[in-house]
C-alpha cells in the first residue's frame, strides 16, 4: 500500500511518460478491490495519507491462484502475518517493444525507502518509453 | 491324473504371478497423498525458506487445491503442524466445503497460531457462514486475525461466489517449468489475470504498445 500510496503521488509524471501501471494481487476479486478501493492501511493514525479513501492509481489486477506471480517468480515468497501467501513484492518494468527492462523488490528498510522505490521505478519508465 | 493336471496348472500360475506382480514393498508404497507430503515439504513455508523450495510450495497448493480429498482435509485441520493446519483451511474454504464450517469456526476462536486464524476467518468468509465467529475475529489479539476479519465480513453478503472464482483459477493448473519465466532482458512472460470487474485481462494485450510497471503486490506493501 505503501509503494501504490506514493505511486499515486506521482501519477502525473506517469500519465506524462504515456506509461502504463498495473498492480497484481495474488488474492480472490474481492479483497483485490478491497485493496484498490479502501484505504483501510493507511487510514489509521494522523499520516499523510489518513484522510484519503483510496491510494491506488494503477490498475489493480486479482490473481487469485497466484499464477501470473509464480510466472514472474514470486509467487509465496513472503511470510506475512506469520503466512505464506502472499507474493514477494516486487516491481517490473516493460519497456516500449515488450521487453522486461527492470526488476526490484522493496526493502522496506525504513520508513521512507518506498519513496526511493517508486523514483527508481520512474527513472526506469523514462528509460522503457525512449 | 486330471487332479495333477489341475495342481501344476494352478502352481503354473502361482509362479507366472510372482514374476508378473511387483515385490511386497511395492504393494506397500501408495502414492503420497498432497497434503501428506505438505507436510512433509523440505522448505515449508518460515521466513528462512524465503527464497528456497517456493515452486514446491505453490506446487502443492495446486494439488492440494484442485485435488485433494475433503476427509483428508478435515482431518487436516487438526493436524499437530500448523502450516499444515492453515493450508487445510484454505483449501476447505475454497473448495466450499459447508460442513467443514464448525470446525473453521473452532479454529477461529482457539487455535494458538494466528495464521491459521486467519486462514480459517477467510475460510469462513468463502463459504459465507459462521458470522458470529467472523465478528469475534474483529477482536482478536492479533491485528492480522482482525484485519482479515474485517475484509472477509464483506464477503458474507456479497452475491458473488468469489470461492468459485478462486477454483476456476487453480483449475487452471500451473506447470513447475513457466515458474519463474521472467528475466530482465528478455520478453515479459504473458499471463491473464482478472481485473476488479471480473473480466479477463491479458498481458499480451497491451505489451509493446507502451511502457508498463507492474507491481505484484502484499496487501500491506
Amino acid at each position: 500500500m505503501h509503494q501504490q500510496a506514493q505511486l499515486r503521488l506521482k501519477k502525473d509524471e506517469v500519465e506524462k511518460l504515456g506509461a502504463a501501471a498495473y498492480v497484481v494481487l495474488a488474492m480472490d476479486r474481492y479483497r483485490a478491490k478491497v485493496f484498490k478501493e479502501e484505504n483501510l492501511l493507511l487510514s489509521r493514525g494522523e499520516g499523510p495519507f489518513s484522510k484519503e479513501k483510496s491510494l491506488v492509481f494503477a490498475t489493480a489486477l486479482s490473481d487469485p491462484a497466484g499464477h501470473a506471480s509464480a510466472l514472474y517468480g514470486v509467487s509465496r515468497r513472503c511470510v506475512r502475518w506469520g503466512s505464506w501467501v502472499e507474493n514477494h513484492p516486487t516491481w517490473f518494468v516493460i519497456d516500449r517493444r515488450g521487453i522486461l527492462s527492470y526488476a526490484a523488490q522493496p526493502t522496506f528498510a525504513t520508513p521512507t525507502s518506498y519513496v526511493d522505490d517508486i523514483d527508481r521505478v520512474l527513472d526506469e519508465l523514462k528509460k522503457a518509453a525512449r | 491324473m486330471k487332479t495333477v493336471t489341475v495342481r501344476l496348472r494352478a502352481l503354473a500360475f502361482v509362479w507366472a504371478s510372482l514374476l508378473v506382480l511387483p515385490p511386497p514393498t511395492v504393494w506397500s508404497q501408495q502414492p503420497a497423498s498432497p497434503m501428506e507430503r505438505y507436510r512433509k515439504l523440505e522448505f515449508p513455508p518460515t521466513e528462512e525458506n524465503f527464497d528456497k523450495g517456493w515452486q514446491d510450495r505453490v506446487t502443492l497448493e495446486y494439488e492440494i487445491i484442485n485435488f485433494a480429498d475433503l476427509a483428508s482435509l478435515r482431518i487436516a485441520l487438526k493436524d499437530e503442524n500448523a502450516f499444515v493446519r492453515s493450508m487445510a483451511a484454505r483449501a476447505l474454504g475454497i473448495r466450499a466445503d459447508k460442513d467443514s464450517a464448525d470446525a473453521l469456526a473452532e479454529l477461529v476462536q482457539a487455535d494458538p497460531e494466528y495464521m491459521v486464524r486467519i486462514r480459517a476467518v477467510e475460510a469462513l468468509g468463502y463459504l459465507k457462514m459462521k458470522p458470529e465467529a467472523i465478528e469475534l475475529a474483529k477482536k482478536d489479539r492479533q491485528l492480522g486475525v482482525q484485519w482479515a476479519a474485517k475484509i472477509v465480513a464483506g464477503l458474507l453478503t456479497s452475491d458473488i461466489d468469489y470461492a468459485a472464482e478462486v477454483r476456476q483459477a487453480f483449475a487452471s493448473g500451473i506447470k513447475r517449468e513457466v515458474m519463474g519465466a521472467a528475466k530482465v532482458g528478455e520478453r515479459a512472460p504473458d499471463f491473464t489475470v482478472q481485473t476488479l470487474e471480473g473480466k479477463s485481462f491479458k498481458l499480451s494485450e497491451v505489451l509493446g504498445k507502451q511502457p508498463i510497471a507492474i507491481y505484484f503486490a502484499v496487501f500491506d506493501g
